[in-house]
């Protein structure tokens, strides 16, 4: 999948605050810039906005101020074939999973490809590869209540990846894993950057970001503490801009 | 549009909600059955009548003989009212002759009476259909208003109540023809709304992965469509079961027996099918359009 575009943002937050009615403010006066093929820590303690910011990169919530530019597209002004086609960029691992209960393992991994009506060879492979990759071999026909919460985990995050997507969210990825798991994910995430994949990863699990310091970016209270390339980069946006 | 995947969809859905779908798929064929029921008994009742039609008459019994000269206008008076096959006026002699032909080997009894004993009439042969023949009791009142005429004369009384059955069975054709168009639009709708919660979250994430519209709605249009289909189709297998079982029990010498009973014609057979494909379509359209937020 072609989607290196070095020094290209792929994701752009200018001036974004967001607040839930009635007044519980989520997010305040968020600026950042992600680079294609970067990697990026979003950390915060719990309620700080953390995924709130992620939801806003894929469209499921929108800012009550500011502008959301992912892959080129202001998502406020997209139409909704021009946010579709947003969406095919973004893969997401939600916090709660999102599994559908009576769909097994396999299908629910297979779900964004067959949106794409990848072949069923190719989409069989994936799965085995992910499968085995994640810790999860024998467990294709499994229903996801079956699981536990690790190997729920698991799957979401399988089923993010599945489709190569260009950028992946991926929210507390390592909430109910242990060591071991964690590092298999961790894996995951490395071998997708490497062919090109923009990650963002909302995690208060420092052994998921310890070892990069420089792309981390921290929500307090909504407001964010920029650190790394991501500040430089914003910086230098916002400097253009004014 | 890959229908392979489009059809995987649809048996999603249909296997999330197969209770209600069995309901929706009986209350459809009910509701076809129940019109079709009607419409056939009322498309042989008319073919009935057609067929009674062509031996009616009206005889208008006369004081004295219409003219030739006056009969033209006569024609054109009868003819103002309804479509007739063909008038025939008839002399004391004619009607004597004919009496004689009728009695056969009888005729002497009329060896001793005078010709001119039966009264001269004119004969009026309506046209024949239905309409005609349910306007009958107004057509021979009318004819009683016609100069020299005595008495009018036709069988009265199985005219009139065929003529009010089939009012009635064509009454019942168009409210049954509208519980179809509800029970068909309002249940296949209820269904698909149901299809929608149930896969609501299903149908959300095939949108966050940037399903496109097709994706999600053509597999609920298809629901819909395969209600009409199916639904149609067994009521309509229902129907012609019900046909054979009461064609073969009720043939046979009787009163039924003036009614030669014919199934629906393929053409028919295809419009049902059809109207009831549009129909459980259109009720799966409108609750897309109204309960998919997505």
């Amino acid at each position: 999948m072609d989607i290196h575009q070095a020094q290209t943002a792929i994701i752009e937050f200018i001036k974004v605050n967001k607040t839930y009615p009635p007044d519980v403010i989520a997010l305040r006066d968020i600026s950042f810039a992600v680079k294609a093929g970067e990697m990026i820590f979003l950390t915060g303690m719990s309620g700080a906005g953390k995924t709130t910011l992620l939801k806003l990169i894929c469209a499921l919530e929108h800012p009550t101020k500011g502008m959301v530019e992912v892959a080129g597209q202001d998502l406020s002004k997209s139409s909704h074939k021009e946010l579709q086609h947003t969406r095919q960029k973004i893969g997401m691992a939600f916090q709660d999973f999102k599994l559908l209960p009576k769909l097994t393992v396999y299908q629910n991994i297979a779900m964004p490809m067959e949106v794409f009506y990848t072949p069923k060879r190719t989409i069989k492979d994936r799965i085995n590869y992910l499968l085995d990759l994640l810790n999860l071999n024998g467990k294709e026909n499994i229903k996801p209540e079956k699981l536990s919460r690790g190997e729920q985990q698991r799957v979401a995050l399988a089923r993010a990846a599945a489709n190569y997507p260009p950028i992946l969210l991926a929210d507390e990825p390592t909430g109910n894993l242990d060591l071991e798991n964690s590092k298999r994910v961790l894996k995951l995430f490395k071998q997708l950057n490497r062919a090109g994949t923009t990650l963002i990863i909302a995690t208060h699990d420092q052994l998921v970001f310890e070892d990069h310091p420089n792309q981390t970016l921290e929500l307090t209270q909504g407001k964010l503490v920029l650190k790394g390339s991501a500040a430089r980069e914003i910086n230098e946006t916002l400097g253009e801009q004014t | 549009m890959n229908l392979s995947s489009i059809l995987v969809q649809t048996s999603r859905n249909l296997k999330q909600t197969w209770g209600t779908q069995i309901m929706t798929l009986i209350t459809v064929s009910l509701s076809v059955l129940i019109f079709s029921f009607f419409f056939l008994v009322f498309l042989n009742l008319k073919h009935a009548g057609v067929r009674l039609g062509e031996n009616i008459r009206i005889i208008i019994y006369l004081n004295s003989e219409i003219p030739p000269s006056s009969q033209p206008q006569i024609i054109k008076k009868i003819k103002s009212f309804d479509k007739v096959e063909k008038i025939v006026f008839k002399t004391r002699d004619a009607a004597f002759a004919d009496l004689a032909k009728q009695l056969g080997p009888d005729r002497d009894v009329l060896n001793d009476l005078n010709a001119d004993f039966l009264p001269p009439s004119i004969e009026v042969y309506p046209a024949k259909n239905l309409a005609s023949l349910a306007r009958i009791k107004q057509f021979s009142d009318f004819l009683a208003t016609l100069p020299k005429a005595r008495k009018v004369q036709y069988g009265r009384g199985w005219i009139e109540r065929l003529g009010y059955f089939t009012q009635l069975i064509r009454l019942i054709v168009l409210l049954s023809g509208g519980l179809l168009v509800l029970t068909a639009t309002f249940m296949v709708s209820s269904t698909i709304r149901l299809t929608v919660v149930s896969r609501h979250t299903e149908l959300e994430l095939l949108g966050i992965f940037g399903a496109s519209k097709g994706y999600i709605r053509i597999p609920l249009i298809i629901e819909g469509l395969l209600q009409g289909l199916l639904g149609s189709g067994l009521g309509l297998a229902c129907l012609y079961f019900l046909f054979s079982w009461i064609k073969t029990r009720f043939t046979g010498p009787g009163l039924l027996n003036i009614i030669h009973f014919s199934f629906l014609s393929s053409s028919i057979i295809t419009a049902i099918l059809v109207i009831s494909i549009l129909l459980c379509t259109t009720g799966s359209i409108i609750s897309i359009r109204k309960f998919l937020r997505i």
